[in-house]
């Protein structure tokens, strides 16, 4: 056994994406907040002129948590646990470092320009892929860059074997390079017009029901290689890491692996059941959304028994309490998922409530406790300090996992029940609700919501605090931490 | 040997690429060519048509609306004859929405008209009490741009072929042309529909607000 | 069972009676398969996802780690090299029978055709409504005709029918005397139906007063001689001549539906299509009801 003590990496760009992180967690949320509250009470829509209508608000808010704050919580544990797990600092190169800086300068341009872009009402409309060309390029590039520097580290390092999340890493970005680039292919129109209007704009290569195919091929799969597949890898680092643990299974963790690359890209139909897509496509999807449920399982369960025999762990360390309720999180929202994937199910939830609130279990229960973990976990090692306060982290949890289950119960019941008076008829066999009644119905369970999304969104207030205390005024450790991380 | 492949990254990558990019190709491209299939009789979006649809995606009302009427008796109850993949042909990008938190609109031109929408956009609770529909009021006083609607109608002639005449040509000359031969005698007519002075004024005096080539296109979706 | 899943398994309960308690209030027939497959589907979903994780949380509490461990090691993270997890590992390989199986041979490629599903659930639908359809009576069509126009005409009309301060037409005041007074001296030529239209200046003075008092109580009694004029083309009784006048007593729907009418108001919408001739007699008895 190697130890690690020896080693110095190099954390400046770590440090960078953690403040993107949290700047950008809190403005995503908040418009999260914002958006919900819009549709329990409509008045909030007129705040700030056309800017603030809950349409303008929705997608910005889509695009800053995942592209804002998750890119950035993704970047944070990679550079962080790649260059640990790799046994090589980025400093050892100046070339990657350099490359480094840049991906961090050019990714502010490519997400402030994303977010005035998206107010301004200068979008394609794809959801998860709203940017428009300008951008695309330079998100190509941002993307071409970390893969040199993930290639560049892979080239250097001194642990011959690659460990899992580095299979996760790769996987990332491999896969979203490709699925990006299919989906945003388009024609500026500037470009055969004569130079006619506006110069950012730009028309889909596909058309219609291709183009619906190419964009949830992307749309899925932006499920799978950005809120599934690197987050993946951030648990298998730094729930081990944090517990000092060893993974319960390699087989497992091969056989997940491997399962979910095999799987999860012929799943992407079932955004579209019931549409016009050939129907052997539709039926393609929902068996392998079924099938999904076990590679998914298979690396939460993975990390549920790597904890066996640690309940004092999970009692005493908040750390391993948002792990924890992230692995499990995991689950519901990969049975979930391949439930809706069911096509009678679909039938109910497509369209509804229940969709966002299964995006939600994934995205605040999941994703965020990983990436909160991610940040506090690194923090002492990156800051030399020890985390600021342990109660606030505790609290946190807390009224995070109550907002969770608020949020995604409200919209459970929502959902189905919408997707239930859609269908109704009455004894005559006509549609017993208009629309309005449908939406009139649904206002309990909206307010539900929005108080969830607040308490969550407060839990984030505490973090962001906790997190800017740590790295300035945390008590100073001498030696790094093994395992466990110092909280005061 | 997965165990070989963790130590060689580069067939290890190799082999993640190419086992996520088969799935793609077996479901995208048996059905692709005849997926890009217009229905008999479609006609490519007018340009004032186009304008409005960007007015559709700029204010994103994809967010709510769907445009995808599936086959149930319920749906078809509602909204009428279900959705067919040739229908969406010109469709670039397609809109057919995630999320129905108002309803469809893939033939809402069948059941409203336009001075419905001009009361509608303007302040929804005054058609429909308890309506949790924003009001779109700077649609009436924002202009649409319909020389990007011309570029894009351009675009699509010719790098798709989509069937337009002979008069959408690329250039400023054929814009100015096309503006007055047709696109602001479309706008006056759906204006005077929608019985505001005000917009009727506008429309007069060569500008176009959001509003009219929205309702242009809500129209057409039938 | 361990404590943990004791709780984990009361949570789904709660949540999936919350579930069905709601819905039940909107009256929903959950014998209908795609809804009870949904809460099917729900039920799964919360007792597996919180029973199995509980079962694991339950294990941090009881168990301990063991196994060999693999020789490599990364920034300190071990790995054993345990088997399978039993439960796990047949169930994978179970789906994936289950899907092969699903998709070579229970369904196989092409075997199911959203469409002619479509077209089984309305034949279904009319074999079952069939009958109600064809024996409604007088009270039977009102009850319906308002269900229809809840859905359909409500967002113009208003759910009362008033429309919504002169935003289309108001079926509580019907066809006043002094609407019927500015027809005749304007003519009118909004119900596409008829293309010809009917020309100003029909009658004037005490005439057309006379008329107009005549058709806003909806052509009740006998016609009065002034009515004459109007009878060549609305009938001797107002009942309207096929093809050349709409009847005056109360409204036609029927050619209200078929064609739409751009009228002084605004415009309305045509529903050819929409209905079947049961739900328009529905429609036609509901909307001359309102009138107060
Ligand atoms: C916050 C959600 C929301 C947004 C955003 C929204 N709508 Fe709506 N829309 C609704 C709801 C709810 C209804 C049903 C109640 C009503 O008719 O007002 C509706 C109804 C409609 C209808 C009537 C359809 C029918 O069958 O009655 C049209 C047309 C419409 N919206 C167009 C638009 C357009 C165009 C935009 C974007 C500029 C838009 N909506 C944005 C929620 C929304
Ligand atoms: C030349 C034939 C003709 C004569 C004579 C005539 N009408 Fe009409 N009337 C029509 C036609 C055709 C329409 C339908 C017009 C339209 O398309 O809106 C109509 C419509 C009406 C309507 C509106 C019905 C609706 O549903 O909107 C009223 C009320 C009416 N007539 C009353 C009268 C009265 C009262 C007289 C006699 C003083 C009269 N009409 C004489 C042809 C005639
Ligand atoms: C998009 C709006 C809209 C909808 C939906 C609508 N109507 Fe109307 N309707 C109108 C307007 C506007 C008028 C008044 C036209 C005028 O005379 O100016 C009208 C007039 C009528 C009239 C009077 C016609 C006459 O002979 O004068 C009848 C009857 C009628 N509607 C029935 C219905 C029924 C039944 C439905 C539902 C199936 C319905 N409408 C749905 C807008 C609508
Ligand atoms: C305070 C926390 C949050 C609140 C209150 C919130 C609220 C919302 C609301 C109201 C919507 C619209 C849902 C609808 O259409 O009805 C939404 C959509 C969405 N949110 Fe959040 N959100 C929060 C955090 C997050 C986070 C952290 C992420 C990702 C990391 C996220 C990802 C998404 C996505 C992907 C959608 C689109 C879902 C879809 O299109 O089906 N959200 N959110
Ligand atoms: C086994 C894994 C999963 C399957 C099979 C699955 C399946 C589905 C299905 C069927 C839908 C609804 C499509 C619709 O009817 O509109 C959906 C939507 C969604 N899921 Fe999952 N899901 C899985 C896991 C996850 C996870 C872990 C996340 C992480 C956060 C996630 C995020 C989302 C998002 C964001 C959407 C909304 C897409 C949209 O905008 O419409 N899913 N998923
Ligand atoms: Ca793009
Ligand atoms: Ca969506
Ligand atoms: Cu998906």
């Amino acid at each position: 056994m190697q130890s690690n003590a020896a080693m110095e990496y190099d954390y400046s760009i770590v440090k960078l994406y953690m403040w993107t992180t949290v700047i950008f967690g809190i403005v995503g949320m908040l418009i999260g907040v914002i958006i919900a509250s819009q549709l329990a009470w409509p008045q909030l829509n007129y705040m700030m002129g056309e800017y603030g209508t809950f349409s303008r608000l929705r997608p910005i808010h889509t695009n800053v948590v995942v592209y804002g704050f998750m890119i950035s919580g993704i970047f944070v544990g990679f550079y962080y646990s790649a260059q640990r797990v790799l046994k090589v600092s980025m400093g050892e190169s100046k070339f990657l470092m350099t490359l480094g800086y840049l991906q961090f300068f050019l990714y502010l341009i490519a997400a402030s320009g994303m977010v005035i872009s998206e107010a301004m009402g200068i979008t394609t409309s794809k959801e998860y892929a709203q940017m428009e060309w300008p951008l695309d390029i330079l998100i190509v590039v941002i993307w071409v860059i970390w893969g040199v520097i993930m290639f560049g580290l892979i080239g250097m390092r001194r642990e011959k074997a690659l460990y899992i999340s580095m299979w996760y890493y790769v996987a990332t970005f491999l896969g979203v390079a490709m699925l990006y680039l299919f989906n945003n292919m388009e024609v500026p129109t500037q470009l055969l017009s004569g130079g006619l209007g506006a110069w950012y704009h730009s028309v889909s290569m596909y058309a219609g029901t291709n183009d619906a195919m190419v964009q949830w091929w992307w749309g899925h799969n932006a499920v799978a290689f950005v809120f599934t597949v690197p987050i993946i890898a951030l648990i298998y680092y730094f729930l081990p890491k944090e517990s000092g643990q060893a993974v319960y299974s390699y087989k497992l963790s091969l056989l997940s692996f491997w399962g979910l690359m095999f799987i999860y890209l012929w799943a992407g139909g079932h955004h579209l059941l019931w549409s016009t897509v050939p129907d052997w496509v539709q039926t393609m999807a929902s068996v392998f959304s079924v099938i999904l449920i076990l590679p998914s399982w298979g690396s939460a369960i993975n990390m549920l028994l790597t904890m066996k025999g640690e309940w004092n762990q999970l009692t005493e360390n908040p750390l391993i309490k948002f792990m924890v309720l992230a692995s499990t999180f995991y689950m519901l929202s990969t049975l979930e998922g391949p439930i809706q994937a069911v096509k009678s199910v679909n039938a109910i939830a497509h369209f509804t409530d229940w969709i966002p609130g299964h995006v939600h279990d994934g995205t605040l229960g999941w994703v965020s406790f990983m990436v909160f973990a991610t940040l506090m976990h690194s923090a002492p090692r990156v800051f030399k300090r020890e985390i600021y306060s342990k109660s606030l982290l505790e609290a946190q949890f807390w009224i995070q996992t109550v907002g969770v289950v608020l949020y995604f119960t409200s919209m459970w019941i929502a959902g189905i029940t919408q997707g239930m008076m859609w269908r109704a008829v009455d004894e005559y066999g006509n549609l017993m609700y208009s629309f309005i009644d449908t939406v009139n119905a649904l206002h309990p369970y909206w307010a539900i919501r929005a108080v969830g999304g607040t308490l969550y969104f407060i839990g984030l207030l505490m973090f962001a605090y906790n997190f800017f205390m740590t790295a300035t005024a945390g008590r100073k450790l001498e030696t790094e931490p093994q395992f466990r991380s110092p909280m005061a | 040997m997965f165990h070989w492949l963790e130590k060689n990254p580069f067939f290890f990558a190799v082999g993640v690429f190419l086992t996520i990019a088969f799935a793609g190709a077996v479901t995208i491209l048996p059905n692709f060519s005849k997926s890009a299939q217009p229905i008999k009789g479609l006609k490519p979006y007018t340009v004032l048509q186009l304008a409005g649809r960007g007015v559709y995606i700029k204010d994103n009302c994809l967010s709510c609306h769907s445009q995808m009427i599936r086959p149930f008796k319920a749906e078809t109850d509602r909204y009428g004859q279900y959705s067919l993949s040739g229908e969406y042909a010109y469709d670039r990008p397609f809109l057919w929405g995630s999320r129905r938190i108002g309803p469809d609109l893939h033939r809402v031109g069948n059941y409203r008209t336009p001075d419905w929408h001009a009361n509608h956009m303007w302040n929804p609770k005054s058609v429909v009490p308890g309506s949790i529909m924003p009001a779109y009021k700077h649609q009436f006083t924002n202009i649409a741009d319909t020389e990007t609607a011309y570029a894009e109608a351009v675009t699509v002639k010719r790098a798709f072929g989509v069937p337009y005449g002979d008069d959408i040509q690329p250039g400023k000359a054929a814009y100015e042309k096309e503006l007055k031969a047709k696109v602001l005698p479309d706008a006056l007519k759906i204006a005077t529909q929608m019985k505001n002075k005000d917009l009727i004024a506008k429309v007069k005096a060569g500008k176009i607000p959001e509003v009219v080539a929205l309702v242009a296109y809500l129209e057409r979706l039938k | 069972m361990n404590a943990f899943v004791v709780k984990g398994l009361a949570f789904a309960a709660v949540l999936i009676i919350s579930t069905i308690v709601v819905v039940q209030q909107m009256h929903i027939d959950l014998s209908d398969p795609i809804n009870w497959i949904t809460i099917l589907g729900a039920l799964a979903i919360a007792t597996l996802a919180f029973g199995v994780s509980a079962k694991y949380m339950g294990q941090m509490k009881t168990d301990t780690a063991s196994g060999d461990l693999a020789e490599e090691n990364w920034d300190g993270i071990g790995e054993y090299k345990n088997e399978l997890p039993a439960g796990w590992a047949y169930s994978f390989l179970g789906v994936m029978i289950w899907g092969l199986w699903y998709f070579f041979l229970g369904y196989p490629l092409n075997a199911f055709s959203q469409i002619g599903q479509y077209n089984e659930e309305v034949q279904s639908y009319n074999k079952k409504f069939e009958a109600v359809h064809k024996n409604a009576d007088a009270a039977t069509l009102k009850d319906m005709g308002e269900s229809i126009f809840l859905v359909q005409c409500a967002p113009c009309h208003g759910e009362t029918g008033d429309g919504l301060s002169g935003k289309a037409e108001d079926f509580t005041k019907g066809r006043t005397k002094a609407t019927v007074l500015n027809i005749i001296k304007n003519g009118q030529n909004a119900l596409a139906a008829f293309p010809g239209g009917m020309p100003p200046g029909m009658a004037s003075g005490a005439a057309a007063e006379k008329a107009a008092e005549y058709v806003a109580s909806g052509c009740k009694g006998k016609a009065p001689a002034e009515f004459g004029v109007c009878a060549g083309c609305h009938g001797a009784t107002g009942a309207g001549t096929p093809g050349v006048a709409p009847s005056l007593k109360g409204y036609d729907v029927k050619t209200a539906l078929a064609k739409g009418k751009t009228g002084a108001i605004g415009m309305m919408p045509s529903f050819a299509n929409r209905f079947t001739p049961v739900q328009e007699k529905a429609l036609d008895s509901y909307v001359n009801s309102l009138k107060q």
